[in-house]
């Protein structure tokens, strides 16, 4: 088993707890071990509290650093805002002497020091990296045949690529391998680079973009949407209904988190996957569970 | 501050604006600016909205033009935080972070969106973006998952005290 220190984050634990399940219901399958991190807070936020106070944010972000350096563990996040804040941070205490110092100085009144000793990893690239493709392949027991799924990236995961370090992005490939790993089709849409708008205060304009997106999701006739960060997936759950009302447009392709499919396709029951809380329900999933359940 | 409607017509460049940005955190980074705006090609605000122009902020950075940037409902905030400036960016510029760094700078003045403004406060409540409740614990309890630990507010509250000007004792 490889450790990892779990850095579960705010969103994931406390509006998609299901996600968390499958995190913990699949990763052991594929020789991935959690260590729960005590004491983690939120990374925190690299949009709204980053743009309050960067100081504030790095000195947060490090002591979260900390704790996983303090048990000699690499860090696991499952959100690309987590590893946006933390890859981030772990980058300019590296780069920059003066900025460690003055974080170092804050920690020190909680006898804490950051030394910059932990990696940050993203769940998709430990998967990737450490234990390979094929070990995904092989924990499957109902592969998704058939099944197609548009990708979404979303923006944090990939860029700044100097930074992230986890695929090209002008073509990164890491989800669409995970996605053939559990036996459905990975489809590549018109529209796949483009940001799910979560973080833009200008309705409008992310209405206009979702539209865009949505309609080249469309065009490919996805069964599904497939991504790994909490915040696009909540903007492809409700936004979808919004953008869809708003255009006049049909769009109703379900949204999953690829731990959701991992999970399923390695035979956790649908019912404690989340499907049934979402607006758009992945009903080829529940089809797939019949169908093995009659064989 | 600057102003470009001078009687003369000419551009001030305002320095107490450059230096304010420039305490930021990579708040100096747009003096590497050319404006060659490879930036602006595929940003999505700039390609959806009407108002938004990485190249254009960079160069109100450059000359210090701070009431255009840092007035109420500034268009700093339908920035998308997608990091395509920084990628495309030869100079290593990252607009974005440019950008986040003048977000600083209009909480500092209070400025800030309500949105923006609420997640902060829920941060400094308890330690996350989302706030534990009785709610959020039966939800986890369904998936057979512990409910939410408590973050010690006590060591983040103290990491967030500023510290004092001339360093701390270590």
């Amino acid at each position: 088993m490889k450790r990892f220190a779990f850095f579960p984050g705010c969103l994931i634990p406390a509006r998609y707890p299901f996600m968390e399940y499958a995190l913990r219901e699949s990763l052991p399958k594929i020789g991935i071990e959690l260590v729960d991190l005590e004491g983690a807070s939120c990374c925190p936020d690299p949009i709204y509290f980053k743009s309050n106070d960067k100081t504030e944010w790095l000195a947060v972000a490090a002591r979260n650093l900390c704790l996983a350096e303090e048990k000699g563990l690499d860090i696991l996040t499952n959100c690309s805002g987590c590893t946006a804040t933390l890859s981030e941070s772990y980058h300019l205490l590296k780069e920059n002497e003066a900025l460690k110092d003055q974080v170092n100085q804050r920690l020190a009144r909680i006898g804490k020091e950051y030394r910059g000793t932990s990696r940050v990893r993203h769940v998709a690239t430990v998967v990737r990296d450490e234990v390979g493709i094929d070990a995904v392949a092989k924990s499957v027991v109902r592969p998704l045949t058939g099944l197609k799924v548009a990708i979404h990236y979303g923006c944090h995961l990939l860029k700044p690529s100097k930074i992230m370090q986890v695929d090209n992005p002008d073509n990164p490939q890491v989800l669409e391998r995970l996605v053939e790993a559990v036996g459905a089709t990975p489809v590549r849409h018109g529209n796949w680079y483009l940001c799910c708008g979560k973080a833009c205060e200008n309705e409008d304009l992310t209405m206009s973009m979702m539209n865009d997106l949505l309609s080249t999701v469309n065009e490919v006739e996805a069964d599904l949407l497939g991504m790994i960060c909490p915040t696009c997936f909540s903007q492809f759950d409700f936004g979808q209904l919004k953008v869809g009302k708003k255009f006049g447009k049909d769009f109703k392709t379900p949204p999953t988190y690829f731990f959701q499919l991992l999970a399923f396709a390695q035979g956790t029951p649908y019912d404690m996957l989340g499907f049934d809380r979402q607006r758009f329900k992945p009903k080829c999933l529940k089809e797939i569970e019949a169908k093995a359940d009659a064989s | 501050m600057a102003s470009k409607t001078k009687k003369d017509d000419v551009v001030r460049i305002d320095f107490a604006f450059r230096r304010e940005l420039a305490k930021k955190v990579e708040g100096n980074l747009a003096s590497f600016c050319y404006q060659c705006g490879a930036c602006v090609g595929d940003c999505p605000s700039t390609r959806y909205g009407s108002d938004f122009n990485p190249r254009e902020i960079m160069l109100k950075v450059l000359y210090g033009l701070g009431e255009e940037l840092l007035g109420e409902d500034s268009v700093l905030w339908e920035c998308t935080n997608c990091y395509n400036c920084a990628e495309r960016c030869p100079q290593d510029v990252k607009p974005a972070e440019v950008i986040i760094s003048l977000k600083n700078m209009l909480s500092d003045r209070g400025a800030a969106p309500a949105t923006a403004g609420k997640v902060v406060e829920t941060f400094y409540a308890c330690g996350r973006t989302v706030r534990e409740s009785s709610a959020v614990d039966r939800l986890r309890e369904k998936y057979g998952l512990p409910p939410l630990p408590p973050v010690p507010m006590d060591e983040i509250k103290s990491i967030l005290e500023p510290l004092e000007e001339k360093g701390e004792a270590k």
